[in-house]
């Protein structure tokens, strides 16, 4: 009699646990099918010829890649070089920096840290976009702006990188502070401290620190807006497919709108999958160091 | 609200006990702002006392010093030069003549005309050989102002490098004078990759954050102050001038002209979507993506990478093409209406983007979409972190799953994501990009229009802000105030959690 | 091979805690001294100042009689173990102890020639090519110890290089340093919080509280004659004892009141307390559990006590007592001698008696917590 109850209620226990596996299993299909479905659309509709404007449709009725060769006829080819470019040497430039200025508020201690951090914690709240009026005239009479707008951008990036240190300064916060006493002890200068103990054991968070520094002028569009000021030779992929879209042009350039995300979009997810180990430590260790 | 021991708060209801907390919280706001208040007044003292003691110094430096050190205060580095320091004493002596050399070329113009930011606008002239009336462009009072402020960053810097030429040849005086050696330039050089280390890092990313975000802000603040807007640009149009509190005045004003929305009221208008949106952004992200991150970490979920790595994939596709795409998705004419109509499931579009509240709850929604996967990532980093022998010994206890996640997972779970909750809160805040892209704020609120920009109901202040700064009556003064509420809203919401939140969060203190 | 003196030296931090109070202190060259005392006592600070790895507030430090206040730690020519061995994990063990020399731009040669060397010295050659992350806690010690040794530096720094061992490998590696100090032949600056290692490591020990130097000497001098009551219960295993009691002026004599019990003091010990002409006081007695002896029967002079725990150690018996106002005592019986009866007596709440000769008594002044005699 308890044999069987005790039978039964194993045979319960393992049950639910199977129900409950089951609803997530669903749940977690059908969260895939929601996060996919617009990117699944968005490549399908790039290879749609039979119509440029938006339908009330996903599969093309007729299928080929007009949208693709179309893309080199307009300034889509410029656009992305510029936003390669930028993306490039703000890759390094801002990492250089970042890493600069982490392992500093990290390793010393000097009158002026702490007074710093609450200042840059300050200066953080002010709304960026405020400075890009007066950064958009000071570049423009430094001839950085429009068409020359790649360098004045790729300035505006790097200058004030220095205050996005919290989670590098975190993970250096995590690289023990006997081993560079070990190695200052041993002889080694405070540079040589830097370049032959802590760098190579920050592989991570370099490459955290590049990976997020590339993405980002992929993405932006404020400051790339405001600096190309309307002048197509200066824009960056996100301002210039952000046209294609404004009512006068949609019809004309949707499904070349499609094109150029999925190129654009490409590169830059399959670097990011390939290096999404990085990014994974990055996030978790900046989020836990607040 | 009066503070109890420990076991007077033990011996209080389940209710009573949260009720004692939230009092203790709202009581701890006064005393947050009384300490902020302490301590700024702190820093001015100490800042007060800082500089009179180096004034002190300086003229006992000088009473006391030698010839050397004497004329180090006119003509700098002269001591470092004269004790055989050549290469700081030429660096002094270099900035000095600089420093002079730009006062007497432009410096010297840009302050007198600070004050008036420009006396002479643009004139008109007559030309007789064309005989036409050209525009002569005169004072610019853009550049006055930006110049000026430079300027007056300059003489800072001059002043404390005088400062600190004057203490070194007071220093390497006495040095010389207890028989030590002074370090020569080769020395100096070398310090600065050892013990002055942190001195070489740190001088470019400061020079940056000076010059592209410090300087701007304080000329953005200055902005407030004046009437610089598409008609006044300082140059082409008009010159603008100083205004006092007036644009403060305008913006905190209730009364509205003819038939208009006074600013006072639209602003309180964006502000609460603003804040709304903030709060629903931040923690529907933040409990729905714990909830993916615990089911995915599941025992008995099999192809745990596979699930990750479809969400963690539509965080690397640059915002702007997911965001343009989903608004054309949700548009009157686009895929998904088009699908609904056609199923015969609805007989009319939704009106995703033209119904202020569909238009609020989509661009959650979507923010949801967004949002989940970041959220995830992170809760799934701390989720593994937690000691398996808490949840060991909680089912030993007899907690159910709720009790667990109640009682373990969620206070984890909160004590360690605080401050990050708080940046996302504010980041959301400013979340330009969400809003911009999905909406660019429509659909358009006519009677908060009426007072200034095209403001739609799911306007931010951020976006808000950009709106008043671009197109043909830019009112650049309305963004600089607008601008530095804005601060003052996210300074003010950090204060209080971070004064107030740690005296609740000690209780539950993982570490 | 150098002597290192510290004069007044100080450590204060930018929020005003004094860390080391006006140290002074002179170790000769080749001797072995070792700072010990409780967490935060500030030896691990002064074992720091003179590594150069913090800045010193005041005073002088000379090593081999050069002042070196304002020498960054390479220049100073000095090897430090750390407690948590601070081994670079992205080198290899050979790596690692050839780093100093590498940077000093020693040829190759020799560098094989020091490492290989030191590691057959210290048993670790076949793990040479390893990371440290593959080694166990002892191996790693070693390489900690390695890397110091070839750097034939002036000073020997150890920052309680043991702590991180368990109970066996703890004092195996101790008389492993033992040897090493033989062979090196070098000054030595040992930090501990352990007693045991502080007095069989120590050529002389530094006694440290709360920053400031409580006693020095060798090991010997501080567990016979502790100048104070922290020193007294600091050194020595289990701890002093330490009674209430009342030392009382007979004639020329004196003699301590324990609950009625009186024990005259000695010649030596009447002589310095007249010297300091010290009147009869309330007093707190010192005595060592082993100097303790245990009496089964009530008699004259011996102080009564309850059994509250009897420990087992095997060769000997701790007995925790309680005396009539409640003072705690421990005490070591050895248990070889005992009869059957005699252990059986010892059970929880039973009666004890106890005494100890006036050679064994520590005296300290209630007020200043200062020995009467010693110091």
């Amino acid at each position: 009699m308890s044999e069987t109850s005790s039978m039964k209620r194993h045979m319960g226990l393992k049950a639910s646990r199977t129900l409950a596996n089951t609803l997530i299993y669903v749940l977690l299909i059908a969260l895939s099918v929601i996060w996919l479905i617009p990117f699944i659309c968005i490549v399908l509709q790039s290879f749609r010829v039979e119509s440029t404007w938006q339908v009330g449709y996903v599969i093309p009725q007729k299928w080929g890649i007009d949208n693709y060769r179309n893309l080199f006829s307009t300034n889509f080819p410029r656009w992305y070089i510029n936003t390669f470019v930028t993306a490039v040497c703000t890759a390094l430039l801002q990492t250089i920096i970042v890493l600069c200025m982490s392992y500093t508020l990290s390793r010393f201690r000097f009158k002026m840290r702490k007074p710093l951090m609450k200042f840059m914690l300050i200066l953080g709240m002010f709304p960026g976009m405020l400075s890009m009026i007066i950064l958009y005239r000071v570049l423009k009479d430094l001839g950085l702006t429009q068409a020359n707008a790649t360098p004045g951008l790729i300035l505006v990036y790097v200058a004030s990188s220095g205050m996005g240190y919290y989670v590098s300064k975190g993970f250096f916060d995590t690289i023990p502070k006997s081993l560079d006493e070990a190695a200052r002890v041993d002889g080694a200068t405070r540079a040589q401290v830097l370049n032959k103990i802590i760098l190579p054991l920050s592989k991570p968070i370099v490459i955290y620190t590049i990976l997020t520094a590339f993405m980002g002028p992929w993405g932006d569009f404020v400051f790339a807006r405001y600096i190309s000021f309307g002048d197509p030779a200066g824009m960056n992929v996100a301002v210039g497919l952000y046209n294609w879209l404004t009512p006068d042009q949609i019809n004309k350039n949707y499904t070349m709108f499609c094109a150029g995300g999925v190129l654009v979009a490409v590169p830059v997810t399959l670097l990011f999958l390939f290096l999404q180990k990085y990014y994974v430590e990055g996030v978790t260790g900046g989020a836990v160091k607040g | 609200m009066a503070q109890l021991s420990d076991l007077e708060y033990l011996k209080l209801s389940k209710g009573r006990k949260i009720g004692y907390k939230l009092g203790r919280f709202f009581a701890g706001i006064p005393k947050a702002f009384a300490n902020l208040g302490l301590k700024i007044w702190d820093v001015l003292k100490k800042g007060a006392s800082a500089v009179g003691r180096e004034v002190k110094d300086i003229i006992t430096s000088f009473i006391q010093g030698d010839w050397k050190t004497k004329v180090s205060y006119l003509v700098m580095g002269f001591g470092c030069l004269a004790r055989g320091q050549i290469l700081r004493g030429l660096l002094f002596l270099l900035f000095e003549i600089v420093f002079i050399g730009y006062m007497v070329l432009s410096g010297g113009y840009w302050l007198s005309m600070m004050p008036s930011l420009g006396k002479v606008g643009p004139t008109e002239e007559y030309n007789e050989i064309y005989d036409v009336f050209v525009t002569k462009y005169n004072d610019n009072s853009f550049q006055i102002l930006l110049y000026s402020v430079l300027t007056i960053f300059f003489i800072i810097a001059f002043i404390y490098t005088w400062r600190v030429n004057i203490r070194q040849s007071r220093m390497a005086e006495k040095i010389l004078a207890t028989g030590k050696r002074l370090k020569s330039g080769k020395e100096d050089l070398h310090s600065l990759t050892d013990e002055s280390f942190h001195k070489t890092l740190l001088a470019l990313p400061l020079t940056g954050i000076i010059i592209f975000t410090v300087l701007p802000i304080i000329f953005m603040i200055l902005v407030a102050f004046t009437n610089y807007d598409g008609s006044h640009d300082g140059y082409i149009s008009n010159l603008f001038h100083w205004v006092g509190m007036d644009n403060f005045n305008t913006l905190f004003s209730w009364k509205s002209a003819n038939g208009t929305q006074s600013y006072a009221a639209t602003f309180g208008e964006i502000l609460s979507w603003t804040l709304m949106w903030a709060f629903f952004a931040t923690f529907s992200n933040y409990f729905l993506g714990m909830f993916v991150a615990m089911a995915i970490n599941k025992k008995g979920i099999k192809v745990k990478k596979l699930w990750r790595t479809i969400l963690v994939m539509t965080i690397a596709i640059p915002q702007f093409i997911s965001l343009l795409y989903v608004s054309k998705m949700f548009a009157k004419d686009g895929i998904l209406n088009g699908f609904l109509l056609s199923m015969g499931w609805i007989t009319k579009a939704l009106p995703f983007w033209e119904d202020p509240i569909w238009a609020r709850v989509t661009v959650i929604m979507i923010n949801i979409w967004i949002g989940i996967p970041y959220l995830m990532l992170i809760a799934t980093g701390i989720l593994m972190n937690i000691p398996a022998d808490l949840y060991e010994s909680a089912r030993i206890d007899g907690a159910n799953p709720w009790q667990q996640y109640t009682r373990i997972t969620l206070p984890y779970m909160l004590f360690i994501t605080g401050p990050y909750l708080l940046t996302s809160f504010t980041g959301n805040m400013n979340n330009f990009n969400v809003i911009y892209l999905l909406t660019g704020g429509a659909p358009l609120n006519p009677a908060a229009s009426s007072a200034a920009g095209n403001v739609g109901y799911t306007d931010l202040l951020i976006t808000w802000l950009f709106k008043i700064t671009t197109g043909a009556d830019s009112k650049y003064y309305l963004a600089s105030v607008v601008g530095i509420l804005v601060f003052v809203v996210v300074a003010l919401i950090s204060l209080i959690v971070y004064n107030v939140l740690p005296s609740i969060k000690n209780e539950e203190d993982f570490q | 091979m150098a002597s290192v003196k510290l004069t007044d030296v100080k450590k204060v931090y930018d929020n005003n805690v004094t860390a080391v109070h006006d140290f002074n202190l002179e170790i000769a060259d080749k001797e072995f001294v070792v700072f010990v005392g409780p967490s935060g006592c500030g030896k691990s600070t002064t074992l720091r100042m003179i590594a150069g790895l913090e800045d010193i507030s005041g005073g002088t430090l000379e090593i081999d009689g050069e002042v070196v206040n304002d020498l960054q730690p390479k220049d100073r020519d000095i090897a430090m173990v750390f407690q948590n061995y601070a081994l670079y994990p992205h080198m290899t063990v050979y790596d690692n102890i050839a780093f100093s020399l590498r940077l000093k731009k020693v040829p190759e040669d020799e560098i094989y020639e020091r490492v290989t060397n030191a590691a057959k010295i210290l048993g670790i050659t076949e793990y040479l090519t390893r990371k440290p992350r593959a080694l166990s806690g002892g191996q790693r010690q070693r390489v900690a110890i390695g890397r110091a040794m070839v750097r034939n530096a002036k000073v020997f720094l150890m920052d309680e290089p043991l702590s991180n061992l368990d109970a066996k490998l703890r004092n195996q590696m101790r008389a492993e340093i033992i040897l090493l100090r033989q062979k090196l032949d070098t000054t030595f600056v040992y930090v501990t919080h352990d007693q045991t290692e502080a007095m069989t490591l120590g050529d002389r020990i530094v006694i440290m509280k709360d920053g400031f130097i409580e006693q020095v000497g060798t090991p010997q001098e501080v567990f016979d004659t502790p100048v104070n009551l922290f020193v007294a219960g600091f050194i020595g295993s289990p701890q002093m004892n330490f009674l209430k009691a009342k030392l009382v002026q007979e004639g020329t004599g004196y003699c301590v009141d324990i609950l009625g019990a009186k024990i005259p003091l000695n010649a030596d010990q009447t002589a310095v307390l007249s010297g300091k002409n010290v009147r009869s006081q309330d007093i707190i007695l010192g005595v060592r559990p082993e100097h303790t002896t245990v009496l089964f029967d009530k008699t004259e002079n011996a102080i009564e006590c309850k059994i509250d725990v009897n420990e087992m150690m095997g060769s000997e018996l701790h007995l925790h007592l309680s005396s009539a106002n409640d003072d705690k005592i421990i005490v070591r019986l050895p248990t070889v001698d005992l009869t059957k009866e005699q252990r059986e007596s010892l059970g929880y709440g039973n009666k004890m008696y106890i005494t100890f000769p006036a050679k064994v008594m520590h005296l300290f002044d209630p007020e200043t917590e200062r020995s009467l005699i010693d110091g």
